[in-house]
Protein backbone atom coordinates (compact mmCIF):
# COMPACT_ATOMS: atom_id res chain seq x y z
CA UNK A 1 0.00 0.00 0.00
CA UNK A 2 2.77 2.40 0.98
CA UNK A 3 4.65 1.74 -2.27
CA UNK A 4 1.60 2.53 -4.39
CA UNK A 5 0.75 5.63 -2.37
CA UNK A 6 4.31 6.87 -2.74
CA UNK A 7 4.37 6.24 -6.47
CA UNK A 8 1.07 7.97 -7.14
CA UNK A 9 1.94 10.92 -4.97
CA UNK A 10 5.25 11.18 -6.81
CA UNK A 11 3.26 11.01 -10.06
CA UNK A 12 1.22 14.05 -9.03
CA UNK A 13 4.27 16.13 -8.22
CA UNK A 14 6.70 15.10 -10.96
CA UNK A 15 4.13 16.28 -13.48
CA UNK A 16 2.55 19.74 -13.30
CA UNK A 17 -0.88 18.31 -12.43
CA UNK A 18 -0.44 18.34 -8.64
CA UNK A 19 0.87 21.89 -8.58
CA UNK A 20 -1.77 23.19 -10.96
CA UNK A 21 -4.63 21.66 -8.99
CA UNK A 22 -3.33 22.92 -5.65
CA UNK A 23 -2.70 26.37 -7.12
CA UNK A 24 -6.22 26.51 -8.56
CA UNK A 25 -7.64 25.26 -5.26
CA UNK A 26 -5.85 27.96 -3.27
CA UNK A 27 -6.57 30.67 -5.80
CA UNK A 28 -10.31 30.04 -5.66
CA UNK A 29 -10.20 29.45 -1.91
CA UNK A 30 -8.37 32.66 -1.19
CA UNK A 31 -10.73 34.59 -3.40
CA UNK A 32 -13.67 33.22 -1.37
CA UNK A 33 -11.82 33.98 1.86
CA UNK A 34 -11.25 37.52 0.73
CA UNK A 35 -14.84 38.14 -0.26
CA UNK A 36 -16.51 36.23 2.62
CA UNK A 37 -14.25 37.27 5.50
CA UNK A 38 -12.16 40.26 4.67
CA UNK A 39 -14.74 41.87 2.45
CA UNK A 40 -17.66 41.37 4.88
CA UNK A 41 -15.61 41.77 8.05
CA UNK A 42 -16.51 38.53 9.78
CA UNK A 43 -14.37 36.09 11.70
CA UNK A 44 -16.61 33.10 10.98
CA UNK A 45 -14.96 30.70 8.54
CA UNK A 46 -18.12 28.68 7.90
CA UNK A 47 -19.04 30.71 4.83
CA UNK A 48 -15.73 30.30 3.08
CA UNK A 49 -15.64 26.57 3.86
CA UNK A 50 -19.14 26.20 2.53
CA UNK A 51 -17.85 27.82 -0.69
CA UNK A 52 -14.93 25.40 -0.67
CA UNK A 53 -17.34 22.51 -1.27
CA UNK A 54 -17.81 23.96 -4.73
CA UNK A 55 -14.06 24.10 -5.24
CA UNK A 56 -13.85 20.42 -4.24
CA UNK A 57 -16.50 19.68 -6.82
CA UNK A 58 -14.11 20.80 -9.54
CA UNK A 59 -10.79 19.66 -8.17
CA UNK A 60 -11.56 16.17 -6.84
CA UNK A 61 -12.47 14.69 -10.25
CA UNK A 62 -9.23 16.09 -11.65
CA UNK A 63 -7.20 14.30 -9.00
CA UNK A 64 -9.05 11.00 -9.02
CA UNK A 65 -9.74 10.65 -12.75
CA UNK A 66 -6.50 8.96 -13.72
CA UNK A 67 -5.88 6.89 -10.60
CA UNK A 68 -7.15 3.59 -11.99
CA UNK A 69 -8.29 4.39 -15.53
CA UNK A 70 -4.78 5.23 -16.65
CA UNK A 71 -3.32 2.05 -15.12
CA UNK A 72 -5.73 0.01 -17.16
CA UNK A 73 -5.13 1.94 -20.36
CA UNK A 74 -1.32 1.77 -20.10
CA UNK A 75 -1.53 -1.88 -18.95
CA UNK A 76 0.51 -1.02 -15.87
CA UNK A 77 -2.24 -2.66 -13.84
CA UNK A 78 -0.61 -5.94 -14.89
CA UNK A 79 2.33 -5.07 -12.69
CA UNK A 80 0.14 -4.22 -9.70
CA UNK A 81 -2.20 -7.18 -10.05
CA UNK A 82 0.58 -9.74 -10.46
CA UNK A 83 2.57 -8.36 -7.52
CA UNK A 84 2.33 -10.16 -4.17
CA UNK A 85 -0.12 -7.68 -2.66
CA UNK A 86 -3.85 -7.57 -1.96
CA UNK A 87 -6.24 -5.68 -4.20
CA UNK A 88 -7.13 -3.60 -1.15
CA UNK A 89 -3.50 -2.44 -0.98
CA UNK A 90 -3.83 -1.04 -4.49
CA UNK A 91 -7.12 0.71 -3.75
CA UNK A 92 -6.00 2.13 -0.39
CA UNK A 93 -2.66 3.25 -1.81
CA UNK A 94 -4.44 5.14 -4.57
CA UNK A 95 -6.98 6.57 -2.13
CA UNK A 96 -4.40 7.92 0.28
CA UNK A 97 -2.28 9.37 -2.54
CA UNK A 98 -5.24 11.44 -3.76
CA UNK A 99 -6.20 12.26 -0.18
CA UNK A 100 -2.70 13.55 0.52
CA UNK A 101 -2.97 15.99 -2.37
CA UNK A 102 -5.95 17.59 -0.62
CA UNK A 103 -4.27 17.47 2.78
CA UNK A 104 -1.45 19.50 1.26
CA UNK A 105 -3.97 21.85 -0.37
CA UNK A 106 -5.77 22.37 2.93
CA UNK A 107 -2.47 23.05 4.68
CA UNK A 108 -2.35 26.13 2.46
CA UNK A 109 -5.64 27.34 3.93
CA UNK A 110 -4.27 27.43 7.48
CA UNK A 111 -3.49 31.09 6.84
CA UNK A 112 -7.22 31.78 7.14
CA UNK A 113 -7.67 30.94 10.84
CA UNK A 114 -4.38 32.70 11.46
CA UNK A 115 -5.56 35.91 9.79
CA UNK A 116 -9.02 35.94 11.38
CA UNK A 117 -7.58 35.31 14.83
CA UNK A 118 -5.22 38.24 14.38
CA UNK A 119 -8.07 40.63 13.64
CA UNK A 120 -11.03 39.02 15.38
CA UNK A 121 -12.10 36.35 17.88
CA UNK A 122 -13.14 33.24 15.98
CA UNK A 123 -14.60 30.21 17.81
CA UNK A 124 -12.08 27.42 17.95
CA UNK A 125 -14.73 24.69 17.80
CA UNK A 126 -16.13 26.22 14.63
CA UNK A 127 -12.74 26.26 12.90
CA UNK A 128 -11.99 22.73 14.01
CA UNK A 129 -15.46 21.61 12.96
CA UNK A 130 -15.00 23.04 9.50
CA UNK A 131 -11.66 21.36 9.00
CA UNK A 132 -12.91 17.99 10.25
CA UNK A 133 -15.94 18.28 7.99
CA UNK A 134 -13.75 19.11 4.99
CA UNK A 135 -11.42 16.18 5.63
CA UNK A 136 -14.37 13.80 5.89
CA UNK A 137 -16.06 15.17 2.79
CA UNK A 138 -12.81 14.97 0.83
CA UNK A 139 -12.46 11.33 1.91
CA UNK A 140 -15.98 10.49 0.78
CA UNK A 141 -15.67 12.29 -2.56
CA UNK A 142 -12.19 10.93 -3.30
CA UNK A 143 -13.41 7.37 -2.70
CA UNK A 144 -16.34 8.09 -5.02
CA UNK A 145 -14.00 9.46 -7.70
CA UNK A 146 -11.66 6.52 -7.30
CA UNK A 147 -14.56 4.14 -7.77
CA UNK A 148 -15.65 5.90 -10.96
CA UNK A 149 -12.05 5.86 -12.20
CA UNK A 150 -12.05 2.06 -11.82
CA UNK A 151 -15.02 1.77 -14.19
CA UNK A 152 -13.42 3.21 -17.31
CA UNK A 153 -10.17 3.31 -19.23
CA UNK A 154 -10.70 6.91 -20.22
CA UNK A 155 -9.67 9.52 -17.69
CA UNK A 156 -11.72 12.27 -19.30
CA UNK A 157 -14.87 10.18 -18.99
CA UNK A 158 -13.93 9.40 -15.39
CA UNK A 159 -13.50 13.11 -14.66
CA UNK A 160 -16.81 14.10 -16.24
CA UNK A 161 -18.83 11.35 -14.56
CA UNK A 162 -17.19 12.11 -11.21
CA UNK A 163 -17.97 15.78 -11.61
CA UNK A 164 -21.59 15.09 -12.51
CA UNK A 165 -21.99 12.68 -9.58
CA UNK A 166 -20.42 15.00 -7.04
CA UNK A 167 -22.36 17.95 -8.37
CA UNK A 168 -25.58 15.93 -8.23
CA UNK A 169 -25.07 15.10 -4.55
CA UNK A 170 -25.61 18.81 -3.83
CA UNK A 171 -29.20 18.46 -4.92
CA UNK A 172 -29.97 15.01 -3.59
CA UNK A 173 -31.55 16.21 -0.36
CA UNK A 174 -33.72 18.69 -2.26
CA UNK A 175 -34.81 16.02 -4.71
CA UNK A 176 -35.38 13.52 -1.90
CA UNK A 177 -37.80 15.80 -0.08
CA UNK A 178 -39.83 16.17 -3.27
CA UNK A 179 -40.12 12.43 -3.87
CA UNK A 180 -43.03 10.18 -2.90
CA UNK A 181 -41.03 6.97 -3.00
CA UNK A 182 -39.68 6.46 0.54
CA UNK A 183 -36.96 4.03 -0.55
CA UNK A 184 -35.59 6.32 -3.21
CA UNK A 185 -35.62 9.35 -0.98
CA UNK A 186 -33.81 7.39 1.75
CA UNK A 187 -31.12 6.38 -0.70
CA UNK A 188 -30.76 9.92 -2.03
CA UNK A 189 -30.64 11.33 1.47
CA UNK A 190 -27.96 8.85 2.36
CA UNK A 191 -25.88 9.86 -0.63
CA UNK A 192 -26.35 13.53 0.04
CA UNK A 193 -22.79 14.13 1.15
CA UNK A 194 -23.02 17.83 1.81
CA UNK A 195 -26.20 17.95 3.90
CA UNK A 196 -24.52 16.37 6.96
CA UNK A 197 -21.80 18.90 6.84
CA UNK A 198 -23.83 21.68 8.44
CA UNK A 199 -23.59 20.21 11.95
CA UNK A 200 -19.82 20.29 11.90
CA UNK A 201 -19.71 23.95 10.97
CA UNK A 202 -21.76 24.70 14.05
CA UNK A 203 -19.12 22.97 16.10
CA UNK A 204 -21.19 19.83 16.72
CA UNK A 205 -19.25 16.58 16.36
CA UNK A 206 -21.86 13.89 16.09
CA UNK A 207 -20.60 10.34 16.03
CA UNK A 208 -23.39 9.44 13.62
CA UNK A 209 -22.17 12.00 11.10
CA UNK A 210 -18.55 10.92 11.41
CA UNK A 211 -19.56 7.30 11.00
CA UNK A 212 -21.65 8.28 8.01
CA UNK A 213 -18.67 9.69 6.14
CA UNK A 214 -16.40 6.84 7.13
CA UNK A 215 -18.92 4.24 6.02
CA UNK A 216 -19.42 6.07 2.73
CA UNK A 217 -15.66 5.86 2.16
CA UNK A 218 -15.65 2.20 3.11
CA UNK A 219 -18.51 1.39 0.72
CA UNK A 220 -16.87 3.04 -2.29
CA UNK A 221 -13.42 1.63 -1.52
CA UNK A 222 -14.94 -1.81 -1.18
CA UNK A 223 -16.84 -1.43 -4.45
CA UNK A 224 -13.59 -0.37 -6.14
CA UNK A 225 -11.81 -3.54 -5.01
CA UNK A 226 -14.77 -5.54 -6.32
CA UNK A 227 -14.56 -3.86 -9.72
CA UNK A 228 -10.85 -4.68 -9.96
CA UNK A 229 -11.41 -8.26 -8.84
CA UNK A 230 -14.29 -8.71 -11.22
CA UNK A 231 -12.17 -7.69 -14.19
CA UNK A 232 -10.14 -10.87 -13.76
CA UNK A 233 -13.21 -12.92 -14.43
CA UNK A 234 -14.25 -11.02 -17.53
CA UNK B 1 7.65 -25.97 -10.55
CA UNK B 2 4.45 -25.15 -12.37
CA UNK B 3 1.55 -27.51 -12.51
CA UNK B 4 -1.41 -26.76 -14.71
CA UNK B 5 -4.53 -28.89 -14.69
CA UNK B 6 -7.51 -28.47 -16.98
CA UNK B 7 -6.92 -24.76 -17.42
CA UNK B 8 -9.73 -23.22 -19.44
CA UNK B 9 -10.66 -19.64 -20.21
CA UNK B 10 -13.75 -18.27 -21.86
CA UNK B 11 -14.03 -14.68 -23.04
CA UNK B 12 -17.79 -14.48 -23.15
CA UNK B 13 -18.72 -17.24 -25.57
CA UNK B 14 -15.25 -17.52 -27.06
CA UNK B 15 -13.01 -20.24 -25.75
CA UNK B 16 -9.52 -18.77 -25.62
CA UNK B 17 -7.79 -21.58 -23.74
CA UNK B 18 -9.13 -25.10 -23.77
CA UNK B 19 -8.31 -27.60 -21.03
CA UNK B 20 -4.54 -27.17 -20.83
CA UNK B 21 -2.56 -29.72 -18.84
CA UNK B 22 1.19 -29.53 -18.34
CA UNK B 23 3.89 -29.62 -15.72
CA UNK B 24 7.05 -27.59 -15.87
CA UNK B 25 9.85 -28.73 -13.61
CA UNK B 26 12.23 -26.51 -11.72
CA UNK B 27 15.12 -25.29 -13.83
CA UNK B 28 13.47 -25.92 -17.18
CA UNK B 29 13.34 -23.30 -19.91
CA UNK B 30 10.11 -23.87 -21.76
CA UNK B 31 8.84 -22.09 -24.83
CA UNK B 32 5.21 -21.49 -25.67
CA UNK B 33 5.07 -21.50 -29.42
CA UNK B 34 2.02 -20.51 -31.35
CA UNK B 35 0.59 -18.02 -33.81
CA UNK B 36 -0.92 -14.76 -32.64
CA UNK B 37 -4.20 -15.37 -30.87
CA UNK B 38 -3.36 -18.96 -29.97
CA UNK B 39 -3.92 -18.35 -26.26
CA UNK B 40 -0.31 -17.89 -25.15
CA UNK B 41 -0.80 -14.56 -23.44
CA UNK B 42 -4.08 -15.63 -21.89
CA UNK B 43 -2.38 -18.70 -20.43
CA UNK B 44 0.43 -16.59 -19.05
CA UNK B 45 -2.02 -14.10 -17.59
CA UNK B 46 -3.75 -16.96 -15.82
CA UNK B 47 -0.49 -18.40 -14.50
CA UNK B 48 0.43 -15.04 -13.00
CA UNK B 49 -2.97 -14.32 -11.50
CA UNK B 50 -3.81 -11.38 -13.72
CA UNK B 51 -6.76 -13.28 -15.12
CA UNK B 52 -8.80 -15.96 -13.43
CA UNK B 53 -9.32 -19.28 -15.09
CA UNK B 54 -12.88 -20.19 -15.99
CA UNK B 55 -12.00 -23.75 -15.04
CA UNK B 56 -8.96 -25.65 -13.88
CA UNK B 57 -6.06 -24.82 -11.60
CA UNK B 58 -2.54 -23.48 -11.85
CA UNK B 59 -0.06 -24.15 -9.08
CA UNK B 60 3.26 -22.39 -8.66
CA UNK B 61 5.64 -24.32 -6.40
CA UNK B 62 2.64 -26.08 -4.91
CA UNK B 63 0.64 -22.93 -4.26
CA UNK B 64 -2.57 -22.31 -6.11
CA UNK B 65 -2.57 -18.94 -7.85
CA UNK B 66 -6.19 -18.27 -6.90
CA UNK B 67 -6.32 -19.82 -3.42
CA UNK B 68 -2.99 -18.54 -2.20
CA UNK B 69 -2.28 -15.63 -4.55
CA UNK B 70 0.15 -13.64 -2.41
CA UNK B 71 2.53 -16.53 -1.77
CA UNK B 72 2.27 -17.84 -5.32
CA UNK B 73 2.92 -14.40 -6.82
CA UNK B 74 6.01 -14.04 -4.65
CA UNK B 75 7.51 -16.90 -6.68
CA UNK B 76 6.78 -15.37 -10.09
CA UNK B 77 8.41 -12.63 -12.07
CA UNK B 78 6.19 -11.64 -14.98
CA UNK B 79 6.99 -9.59 -18.02
CA UNK B 80 3.78 -9.07 -20.01
CA UNK B 81 3.74 -8.56 -23.76
CA UNK B 82 3.66 -4.80 -23.25
CA UNK B 83 6.02 -4.15 -20.34
CA UNK B 84 4.02 -2.36 -17.61
CA UNK B 85 6.24 0.70 -17.38
CA UNK B 86 5.37 4.03 -15.83
CA UNK B 87 6.59 6.48 -18.43
CA UNK B 88 6.82 9.37 -15.97
CA UNK B 89 9.41 7.63 -13.77
CA UNK B 90 13.13 7.17 -14.11
CA UNK B 91 14.47 3.62 -14.35
CA UNK B 92 15.83 3.97 -10.82
CA UNK B 93 12.50 5.15 -9.38
CA UNK B 94 10.63 2.44 -11.24
CA UNK B 95 12.81 -0.40 -10.00
CA UNK B 96 12.66 1.00 -6.47
CA UNK B 97 8.89 1.01 -6.74
CA UNK B 98 8.94 -2.58 -8.00
CA UNK B 99 11.16 -3.58 -5.08
CA UNK B 100 8.84 -1.95 -2.55
CA UNK B 101 5.80 -3.48 -4.24
CA UNK B 102 7.34 -6.94 -4.06
CA UNK B 103 8.40 -6.43 -0.47
CA UNK B 104 12.18 -6.52 -0.96
CA UNK B 105 13.79 -5.62 2.36
CA UNK B 106 14.97 -2.01 2.40
CA UNK B 107 18.49 -2.95 3.50
CA UNK B 108 18.94 -5.30 0.53
CA UNK B 109 17.16 -3.17 -2.04
CA UNK B 110 20.10 -1.10 -3.22
CA UNK B 111 22.39 -4.05 -3.91
CA UNK B 112 19.61 -6.12 -5.41
CA UNK B 113 18.75 -3.41 -7.94
CA UNK B 114 22.44 -2.87 -8.72
CA UNK B 115 22.80 -6.56 -9.55
CA UNK B 116 19.71 -6.63 -11.74
CA UNK B 117 20.78 -3.56 -13.69
CA UNK B 118 24.13 -5.25 -14.22
CA UNK B 119 22.46 -8.46 -15.45
CA UNK B 120 20.29 -6.80 -18.08
CA UNK B 121 22.87 -4.05 -18.82
CA UNK B 122 20.84 -0.98 -18.01
CA UNK B 123 23.20 0.49 -15.41
CA UNK B 124 24.03 3.46 -17.64
CA UNK B 125 20.41 4.53 -18.17
CA UNK B 126 19.25 4.35 -14.55
CA UNK B 127 18.69 8.08 -14.17
CA UNK B 128 16.81 8.45 -17.46
CA UNK B 129 13.07 8.81 -17.80
CA UNK B 130 11.54 5.58 -19.07
CA UNK B 131 9.54 7.43 -21.73
CA UNK B 132 12.79 8.60 -23.33
CA UNK B 133 14.28 5.12 -23.66
CA UNK B 134 14.40 3.15 -26.89
CA UNK B 135 12.18 0.14 -27.36
CA UNK B 136 15.03 -2.27 -26.60
CA UNK B 137 15.84 -0.56 -23.34
CA UNK B 138 12.19 -0.42 -22.32
CA UNK B 139 12.05 -4.16 -22.89
CA UNK B 140 15.07 -4.64 -20.66
CA UNK B 141 13.61 -2.47 -17.93
CA UNK B 142 10.52 -4.68 -18.12
CA UNK B 143 12.73 -7.73 -17.73
CA UNK B 144 14.53 -6.06 -14.83
CA UNK B 145 11.17 -5.48 -13.15
CA UNK B 146 10.36 -9.18 -13.50
CA UNK B 147 13.67 -10.04 -11.85
CA UNK B 148 13.08 -7.84 -8.82
CA UNK B 149 12.47 -9.95 -5.75
CA UNK B 150 14.56 -12.78 -7.17
CA UNK B 151 11.62 -15.04 -8.14
CA UNK B 152 12.32 -18.69 -8.92
CA UNK B 153 9.97 -18.63 -11.88
CA UNK B 154 10.09 -16.18 -14.75
CA UNK B 155 7.21 -15.81 -17.17
CA UNK B 156 8.15 -13.76 -20.22
CA UNK B 157 5.59 -12.92 -22.87
CA UNK B 158 7.31 -12.39 -26.23
CA UNK B 159 10.48 -10.97 -24.66
CA UNK B 160 12.17 -10.16 -27.98
CA UNK B 161 9.29 -8.76 -29.97
CA UNK B 162 10.14 -5.50 -31.71
CA UNK B 163 13.86 -5.65 -31.01
CA UNK B 164 16.64 -5.39 -33.57
CA UNK B 165 18.75 -8.51 -34.29
CA UNK B 166 21.61 -7.52 -32.00
CA UNK B 167 19.26 -6.78 -29.13
CA UNK B 168 17.49 -10.10 -29.74
CA UNK B 169 20.77 -11.98 -29.36
CA UNK B 170 21.59 -10.02 -26.21
CA UNK B 171 18.22 -10.68 -24.61
CA UNK B 172 18.44 -14.37 -25.52
CA UNK B 173 21.82 -14.60 -23.84
CA UNK B 174 20.44 -12.89 -20.75
CA UNK B 175 17.54 -15.35 -20.65
CA UNK B 176 19.86 -18.33 -21.06
CA UNK B 177 22.06 -17.05 -18.25
CA UNK B 178 19.04 -16.51 -16.02
CA UNK B 179 17.79 -19.98 -16.83
CA UNK B 180 20.70 -21.65 -15.11
CA UNK B 181 18.98 -21.40 -11.77
CA UNK B 182 15.40 -20.53 -12.62
CA UNK B 183 12.31 -21.96 -14.22
CA UNK B 184 11.49 -19.91 -17.28
CA UNK B 185 8.47 -19.86 -19.55
CA UNK B 186 8.68 -17.67 -22.58
CA UNK B 187 6.32 -17.29 -25.46
CA UNK B 188 7.03 -16.63 -29.07
CA UNK B 189 5.55 -17.03 -32.49
CA UNK B 190 8.98 -17.56 -34.02
CA UNK B 191 10.28 -21.13 -34.18
CA UNK B 192 13.98 -20.27 -34.35
CA UNK B 193 13.64 -18.11 -31.29
CA UNK B 194 12.31 -20.94 -29.22
CA UNK B 195 14.93 -23.30 -30.64
CA UNK B 196 17.70 -20.92 -29.63
CA UNK B 197 16.72 -20.67 -25.99
CA UNK B 198 14.41 -23.43 -24.84
CA UNK B 199 14.91 -27.01 -23.75
CA UNK B 200 11.30 -27.86 -24.29
CA UNK B 201 8.56 -26.52 -26.49
CA UNK B 202 4.82 -26.47 -26.00
CA UNK B 203 3.11 -25.73 -29.27
CA UNK B 204 -0.26 -24.09 -28.75
CA UNK B 205 -2.91 -23.52 -31.35
CA UNK B 206 -6.48 -22.37 -30.78
CA UNK B 207 -6.03 -22.73 -27.04
CA UNK B 208 -4.92 -26.37 -27.25
CA UNK B 209 -1.47 -27.91 -26.83
CA UNK B 210 -0.69 -29.64 -30.11
CA UNK B 211 2.87 -30.70 -29.29
CA UNK B 212 5.08 -31.03 -26.24
CA UNK B 213 8.64 -31.88 -27.19
CA UNK B 214 12.26 -30.82 -27.33
CA UNK B 215 13.08 -28.34 -30.07
CA UNK B 216 15.56 -30.85 -31.58
CA UNK B 217 13.04 -33.59 -32.14
CA UNK B 218 10.44 -31.07 -33.19
CA UNK B 219 12.73 -29.83 -35.91
CA UNK B 220 14.00 -33.29 -36.80
CA UNK B 221 10.57 -34.84 -37.05
CA UNK B 222 8.63 -31.97 -38.37
CA UNK B 223 10.62 -29.06 -39.60
CA UNK B 224 13.74 -30.95 -40.53
CA UNK B 225 15.46 -32.42 -43.50
CA UNK B 226 12.66 -33.84 -45.47
CA UNK B 227 12.06 -30.69 -47.44
CA UNK B 228 14.99 -29.40 -49.48
CA UNK B 229 15.57 -26.51 -51.78
CA UNK B 230 18.05 -27.43 -54.50
CA UNK B 231 19.41 -25.33 -57.35
CA UNK B 232 20.59 -27.33 -60.32
CA UNK B 233 22.19 -26.30 -63.61
CA UNK B 234 20.53 -27.99 -66.58
CA UNK B 235 17.27 -28.05 -68.52
CA UNK B 236 14.57 -27.89 -65.88
CA UNK B 237 12.41 -30.60 -67.46
CA UNK B 238 15.22 -33.16 -67.56
CA UNK B 239 16.47 -32.29 -64.11
CA UNK B 240 12.95 -32.69 -62.77
CA UNK B 241 12.58 -36.21 -64.13
CA UNK B 242 16.01 -37.24 -62.77
CA UNK B 243 15.02 -35.95 -59.33
CA UNK B 244 11.71 -37.79 -59.42
CA UNK B 245 13.47 -41.07 -60.20
CA UNK B 246 15.44 -41.01 -56.92
CA UNK B 247 14.28 -43.48 -54.26
CA UNK B 248 12.50 -41.85 -51.33
CA UNK B 249 11.48 -38.70 -53.15
CA UNK B 250 7.82 -37.96 -52.60
CA UNK B 251 7.39 -34.85 -54.65
CA UNK B 252 9.39 -32.46 -56.78
CA UNK B 253 8.14 -28.96 -57.46
CA UNK B 254 9.87 -26.45 -59.72
CA UNK B 255 9.94 -23.33 -57.60
CA UNK B 256 11.64 -20.96 -60.07
CA UNK B 257 13.02 -21.35 -63.55
CA UNK B 258 15.88 -18.88 -63.39
CA UNK B 259 16.06 -18.56 -67.18
CA UNK B 260 19.85 -18.95 -67.32
CA UNK B 261 19.81 -22.71 -67.58
CA UNK B 262 19.29 -23.25 -63.85
CA UNK B 263 16.23 -23.97 -61.76
CA UNK B 264 15.26 -24.18 -58.13
CA UNK B 265 13.33 -27.24 -56.98
CA UNK B 266 11.51 -28.00 -53.77
CA UNK B 267 11.96 -31.68 -52.97
CA UNK B 268 10.00 -33.48 -50.33
CA UNK B 269 11.23 -36.87 -49.18
CA UNK B 270 9.71 -39.53 -47.01
CA UNK B 271 10.43 -39.10 -43.28
CA UNK B 272 13.69 -40.63 -42.03
CA UNK B 273 15.15 -40.91 -45.51
CA UNK B 274 18.19 -38.81 -46.37
CA UNK B 275 18.14 -38.32 -50.14
CA UNK B 276 21.04 -35.89 -50.31
CA UNK B 277 23.76 -38.42 -51.18
CA UNK B 278 21.85 -40.37 -53.85
CA UNK B 279 20.66 -37.11 -55.32
CA UNK B 280 24.23 -35.83 -55.58
CA UNK B 281 25.45 -38.91 -57.41
CA UNK B 282 22.44 -39.18 -59.70
CA UNK B 283 22.64 -35.57 -60.78
CA UNK B 284 26.43 -35.81 -61.24
CA UNK B 285 25.92 -38.90 -63.37
CA UNK B 286 23.42 -37.05 -65.52
CA UNK B 287 25.77 -34.08 -65.81
CA UNK B 288 23.59 -31.60 -63.96
CA UNK B 289 25.69 -30.01 -61.19
CA UNK B 290 24.10 -28.98 -57.92
CA UNK B 291 24.70 -25.27 -57.34
CA UNK B 292 23.14 -25.03 -53.91
CA UNK B 293 21.35 -27.28 -51.47
CA UNK B 294 19.61 -26.22 -48.30
CA UNK B 295 16.87 -27.47 -46.04
CA UNK B 296 13.61 -25.62 -46.56
CA UNK B 297 12.58 -23.95 -43.32
CA UNK B 298 9.10 -24.86 -42.43
CA UNK B 299 6.93 -22.00 -41.48
CA UNK B 300 4.94 -22.20 -38.31
CA UNK B 301 1.84 -22.72 -40.41
CA UNK B 302 3.41 -25.80 -42.02
CA UNK B 303 4.18 -27.18 -38.58
CA UNK B 304 0.62 -26.71 -37.45
CA UNK B 305 -0.71 -28.35 -40.55
CA UNK B 306 1.56 -31.29 -39.90
CA UNK B 307 0.96 -31.45 -36.18
CA UNK B 308 -2.75 -31.33 -36.56
CA UNK B 309 -2.84 -33.77 -39.48
CA UNK B 310 -1.31 -36.83 -37.86
CA UNK B 311 -0.78 -38.24 -34.45
CA UNK B 312 2.85 -38.99 -33.74
CA UNK B 313 4.37 -40.85 -30.85
CA UNK B 314 7.69 -39.24 -30.15
CA UNK B 315 10.80 -41.04 -29.04
CA UNK B 316 10.55 -39.63 -25.52
CA UNK B 317 7.09 -41.14 -25.19
CA UNK B 318 5.26 -37.86 -24.94
CA UNK B 319 2.08 -38.02 -26.85
CA UNK B 320 1.10 -35.25 -29.16
CA UNK B 321 -2.51 -34.36 -29.04
CA UNK B 322 -4.40 -34.39 -32.24
CA UNK B 323 -6.71 -31.60 -33.06
CA UNK B 324 -9.51 -32.22 -35.45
Amino acid sequence: MKAIMKRDLLGFFTSPIGYVIIAAFLLMGNYFFYSENIGSLTSSLSYVFSDMTLVLCFTIPLVTMRLLSEEKKQKTDQMLLTAPIHTADIVLGKFFAAYMVFLIAFLGTLTWPLIVSMFGTPTLSEILGNYVAMLLIVGALVSMGLFISSLTENQIIAAIISFVCIFATFFFSTIASALDNPLLSTVLNWLSVFSRYQNFTNGIFSLADIMYYISLMAVFLFLTTRVIEKRRWA
Amino acid sequence: MIEVKGLTKFYGQKKAVDNLNFTINSGEIVGFLGPNGAGKSTTMNMLTGYLSATEGTAEIDGMDILDDPIEAKRHIGYMPEIPPLYMDMTVEEYLNFAAELKGVRASLKRRHIDEICETVSISHVRTRMIRNLSKGYKQRVGLAMALVGDPETLILDEPTVGLDPIQIIEIRNVIKALGRRRTIILSSHILSEVQAVCERVLVINNGVIVADDTPESLSANIAGNHKLDVQVAGPVGNVGSVLRSIDGVKSVVLRTDNGDGTGNFAIESAPNVDIRKPMFFRLAEAGYPILSLKPLDMSLEDIFVRLTAEEVETASGRKRRVQK
